[in-house]
């Protein structure tokens, strides 16, 4: 393997290729698309698992406790009883609920995140689509991620199923805002709102460090909105426990139940992901400006395992946020970001904008003319 | 934020009602501003999130106690309340017994309790208790998971308890029968593995002899007479079959397969031998 060549980091996505192949052989191209298919399907239960299992660990460590041991080694095979289980449940439907709304509502809320993943570059030559508005496109489907949850509350026709989806409307069109603010930085920043333009951006530093206060604001920024649009704790007021039983998945059982369960988990991947691919550089190797040697040794790494890893780090600081920090009662989490977070994502906004005029950030960027 | 601090204190003197008088003065806190609080609270979350990651990275101590493996050191607490018992204070000398009742156990395959039923020990002074039969934990219980049974003692002329029936299957474990027990007979154990079969097993007798409290007995010299004071009671059998009393549409253990209408408890009434 020739990686010390000096590498083209020219994205080759497979939507490319599928067009590419359209004008060649039809075939070639429904080969792209049923792979992408099976590939999505099986990224999208492979994901779920692994995460439910990894959160469960994880969060049994943060807790003293051991976590799943007894299926499979070191509970390994305990996802994928708990999935089968869920599966053999009974898919039961409350008898006053509204019966196609209630069907459909999980699988609105899985579609976000799985159109989410198909924009994530997860390296030069592993991306479904490549969108030239990626960034409007992901704000937009994010914000679309809450109708599953509405709709899953109003059709289950239980006060607390409602109340829980009206929390969740609330707070997820709430931190959207901040949400969008932190990524406007990086639109600025890179001057693209392309997902893989964004990476390439990053060519000689990552966003978070390179974009001085402003870049690392936008980060902290941007992960906790995404922790409140995910109802994550310390932001899981659509699902209290204590006060709404399970909130807008109250009356889910079975698979439907298992969609909504998977989408969150999906939402966490798609999250820290786009956490990644915007902030700590996606697939981009650790570059500091033309420091050509230490460049050339970061590029011995693959992509994908500089994407995994820095996915699995925005995934682990998430889970540890959930499982140490204590709950925000309702008008908190409103006053957090109408009081807090909005004026601060203004202000940074501002911030970067004036950064970019100068061109202040080391090792400034050539824009493409 | 809220303690008061030696500093803050200041000794002077206050003219009070016209006289002059030392006093203790402690100093007005100014409230802590909101950018204060803002970087208290981050100190916290992160405060939060070290201690988490110690965790993380060495449990202090792995709670987590993977039961049916670490049976043999399993460690019950002393305030554990599993199951109810008879106190009975002549045990200790007895420990022999404990391992018959193991070895049984083993042999037959059966829960170490049940094997109680099988052996008779001959030396009836290991069953001694404190019970009077006075029925204040039956008065205590919410559940009405006690029903004590008493009977008339011919030798002291009195009365004692005959069966102390509990009902493992409705008890909440709330310890307010030992709390009432003005003779510390009864207590609660660490046994909680009491899964069987058949739901009538949840109900039997504590007591094993129909005697008088163990003080009584045992100023009696004479052995004979100690002899004619006590009768054994097994956990289930009896006089009175008490396995699955009161269950619906469930004759008991040992009882005719009958219809039966629904019997209260107050229907039944002390056994006199
Ligand atoms: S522990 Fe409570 S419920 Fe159980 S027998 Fe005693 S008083 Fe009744
Ligand atoms: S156990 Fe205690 S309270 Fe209950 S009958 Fe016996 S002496 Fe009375």
């Amino acid at each position: 393997m020739a990686a010390t060549v000096a590498r083209t980091w020219e994205p080759n996505t497979i939507a490319q290729r599928a067009a590419a192949a359209a004008t060649e052989n039809l075939w070639v191209t429904a080969a792209y698309l049923i792979g992408s298919m099976i590939g999505v399907v099986a990224v999208l239960s492979l994901l779920g698992m692994v995460l439910i299992y990894v959160e469960r660990k994880v969060a049994a460590r943060f807790q003293c406790r051991l976590g799943p041991t007894r299926v499979g080694p070191f509970g390994l095979l305990q996802t994928l009883a708990d999935t089968l289980k869920l599966v053999f449940k009974e898919d039961f439907v409350p008898e006053m609920a509204d019966k196609f709304l209630h069907m459909l509502a999980p699988f609105l809320a899985l579609l976000v995140p799985v159109v989410l993943l198909a924009l994530l570059p997860y390296s030069p030559s592993m991306q479904v689509a490549d969108l030239n508005i990626g960034i409007l496109f992901v704000t937009a489907i994010g914000g679309f991620g809450v109708m599953g949850i509405l709709i899953a509350g109003w059709a289950s026709n239980n006060k607390w199923s409602m109340i829980g989806a009206m929390r969740a409307g609330a707070q997820i069109i709430s931190y959207e805002l901040s949400a969008t603010l932190a990524l406007l930085v990086v639109v600025l920043f890179s001057g693209t709102m392309s997902l893989s333009g964004i990476v390439q951006s990053q060519q000689d530093g990552w966003w978070i460090w390179r974009g001085h206060a402003a870049g690392f604001c936008a980060f902290m920024l941007y992960l906790i909105a995404s922790t409140a649009e995910l109802n994550r704790t310390p932001f899981d007021i659509p699902e209290g426990e204590s006060e709404l039983t399970a909130g807008f998945h109250t009356e889910y059982s079975g698979l439907r139940f298992a969609f909504f369960f998977l989408a969150e988990f999906i939402n966490m991947f798609t999250v820290s992901a786009l956490t990644a691919t915007l902030f700590l550089g996606g697939w981009m190797p650790f570059h500091i400006g033309d420091w050509a040697a230490l460049n050339s040794q970061m590029d011995l790494i693959p992509p994908i395992i500089w994407f995994g890893a820095k996915t699995s780090a925005v995934i682990f600081i998430i889970m540890w946020f959930r499982w140490t920090f204590p709950r925000l009662r309702v008008d908190q989490l409103m006053h957090l970001e109408w009081k807090i977070l909005l004026p601060i994502g203004f202000a940074n906004l501002l911030l970067a904008s004036i950064i970019v005029l100068i061109n202040a950030y080391p090792f400034p960027l050539e824009l493409p003319q | 934020m809220g303690m008061i601090q030696a500093t803050q204190i200041v000794n002077e003197e206050r003219p009070i009602a016209g006289k002059t008088v030392s006093v203790s003065v402690v100093q007005r806190l100014r409230p802590p501003t909101r950018f204060q609080v803002a970087l208290l609270g981050m100190q916290g979350l992160l405060q939060g999130m070290w201690l988490t990651l110690t965790y993380f990275w060495s449990p202090v101590e792995v709670v987590t106690r993977e039961y049916p493996e670490n049976r043999d050191s399993l460690k019950i607490t002393e305030r554990f309340r599993g199951n109810l018992r008879f106190k009975f204070p002549n045990e200790v000398a007895h420990q022999t017994h404990s391992a018959l009742l193991e070895q049984i156990a083993q042999e037959t395959q059966t829960h170490p309790e049940v094997a109680e039923n099988w052996i008779r020990d001959e030396d009836d002074t290991r069953w001694y208790h404190n019970c009077t039969g006075c029925s204040k934990c039956e008065e205590a219980c919410p559940n009405a998971s006690i029903r004590i049974l008493t009977r008339h003692g011919e030798i002291l002329d009195d009365r004692e308890i005959d069966r102390f029936v509990w009902r493992l299957d409705s008890c909440m474990f709330c310890n307010a029968c030992v709390l009432a027990c003005p003779w510390d007979a009864i207590e609660m154990t660490g046994g909680f593995e009491n899964a069987v079969f058949d739901r009538r097993l949840l109900v039997y007798s504590l007591n094993r002899l129909a005697a008088p409290r163990i003080n009584l007995i045992q100023d009696e010299q004479d052995p004979a007479v100690r002899a004619r004071m006590i009768d054994w009671r097994s956990r289930y059998g009896g006089p009175i079959p008490l396995g699955g009393t009161g269950l619906p549409n469930l004759p008991a253990i040992g009882a005719p397969k009958v219809q039966e209408c629904p019997v209260s408890h107050a229907g039944s009434t002390a056994v006199a031998p």
